[in-house]
């Protein structure tokens, strides 16, 4: 039998899982940092999306940094989701459960990102618009599940992608690795529900 | 134990791959320190229903009625398990069996495990030492390192991981948790470390160790508490490596 038959099977599902922390993983917590200044209000909220949006080649990184790599993990990830087969009501385990949520909330997250990017990027990018949206009760829970989910997609798969790596290999390094997440998570999403309510005053 | 006059089954018949299932219900006079194999022998002696119908005899398969051999895997209650350590003091009646749902139906609890052993012989999942002459005798195994590796070495190849694995499933290719612990355990063995790279390559393939989806459910399932999980995260970090440098030297 022969060895050397490579695919690029393996390369696809690193990068992957790369792919979720960097770029995306980053962009994610920048971007939720960056929209407290909604806090300070419409005024200098909008003066900033403002300025990013001047920004020479904008539109470059906005492709290369987030398009495109949000592209390809949702995409894949979207197949490796239609791989999977839950079964959490006969094996119901707390990390059988963490299984199926990390792929119904991936599924959410790009529901919301593609609304979220064509009702901000390509219509009107202000504090009002988002304002406006938010002010409907839907489009408040729309919101508040995409933040919640993007989050727990974005911890709960560093918990993972610390196995994937081989960094965390026994059940000890994992296990502390979850409750560090859990932090992270709790941080992480009082400042996207911060974020909102800025815009809900 | 409380004390129980009858033992009541209830299990899914099948009487082939292409057949449609029945459900029918057993009750059996209850034993003390019963299993689920003394039960379907029992059945087997006496094949009426509960309703007092007459039908065949339950189909099953066992050898060792001690939990070595993994023949006997099937779903009780819900999950995989063997049938001969299965106690019926422990179990909720009515006692639900079914046949593994991974695997090809043979009829009523058999299946066909045959892909267990296909995916063995993918990752090369023993240790090449014939040849023409004596090869002698081969280079020592430490202490530390045959203890943990004796552990995976319990496997049966009995299907539970795969049975619970959500990633096991016909629109996917992944081996399952238990050949990849194998690797690990080959490629421990000082004489099997000379081929690592045969088992490694393996695990890059579509099926390999990346389609993994950490709902760790295999190391719950497992019959002989065999550290899956820590297999598969150490293999991760050796595919990665293996992976790096097979590149790097093209």
């Amino acid at each position: 039998m022969s060895t050397t038959q490579t695919s690029n099977h393996f390369l696809i599902r690193r990068v992957h899982s790369l792919l979720g922390l960097v770029p995306i993983g980053f962009f994610l917590t920048f971007h939720m940092i960056l929209n407290l200044t909604a806090l300070g209000g419409a005024k200098q909220y909008d003066l900033i999306i403002e300025t990013m949006q001047g920004f020479p080649g904008i539109m470059i990184i906005e492709l290369v940094v987030i398009f495109i790599p949000i592209a390809v993990h949702a995409i894949y990830g979207t197949y490796v989701v239609y791989t999977g087969q839950a079964n959490v009501l006969r094996y119901n385990y707390a990390r059988n459960w963490f299984y199926i949520i990390q792929r119904i909330s991936g599924l959410y997250t790009v529901v919301f990102v593609v609304i979220h990017v064509y009702l901000l990027r390509f219509g009107e990018a202000n504090f009002a618009a988002l304002s406006h949206f938010l002010s409907q009760p839907l489009g408040l829970i729309f919101y508040v599940l995409g933040v919640l989910f993007a989050i727990f997609h974005f911890t709960n798969g560093l918990w993972a992608f610390a196995i994937t790596w081989g960094l965390t290999v026994g059940p000890h390094s994992q296990k502390v690795w979850l409750y560090t997440l859990g932090v992270v998570f709790v941080l992480l999403s009082a400042i996207g529900l911060a974020d909102i309510a800025a815009f809900i005053k | 134990m409380a004390e129980q006059k009858t033992i009541r089954l209830k299990i899914r018949r099948q009487d082939g791959p292409d057949k449609p299932f029945r459900w029918e219900e057993f009750e059996i006079p209850y034993r003390e320190k019963s299993n689920v194999i003394s039960c379907l022998m029992e059945i087997q002696k006496n094949p009426v229903t509960a309703s007092g119908k007459k039908t065949t005899p339950v189909v099953w398969e066992c050898n060792c009625l001690e939990e070595v051999c993994g023949a006997c895997t099937m779903n009780i209650n819900g999950q995989g398990k063997q049938a001969c350590s299965a106690l019926v003091d422990q179990l909720e009646q009515p006692i639900v069996l079914e046949p593994l749902t991974k695997f090809p139906l043979v009829r009523d609890l058999m299946v066909d495990r045959q892909i267990m052993f296909d995916h063995l012989k993918t990752v090369h999942a023993w240790i090449p030492i014939d040849g023409t002459y004596n090869l002698g005798s081969g280079p020592r195994m430490p202490e530390v390192k045959r203890q943990w590796a004796y552990e995976l070495s319990k496997c049966m190849t009995c299907g539970c991981c795969m049975e619970a694995c959500p990633q096991v499933n016909s629109r996917s290719k992944f081996i399952g948790p238990s050949a990849i612990s194998q690797v690990r355990l080959f490629n421990t063995h000082p004489t099997g470390e000379m081929n690592k790279h045969e088992r490694l390559a393996p695990l890059l393939e579509e099926g390999g160790i990346a389609d993994c989806g950490n709902s760790q459910n295999c190391v719950r399932a497992c019959p002989k508490e065999i550290p899956l999980t820590t297999s598969l995260a150490d293999l991760n970090r050796e595919t990665n490596k293996f992976a790096l440098d097979r590149w790097l030297r093209k």
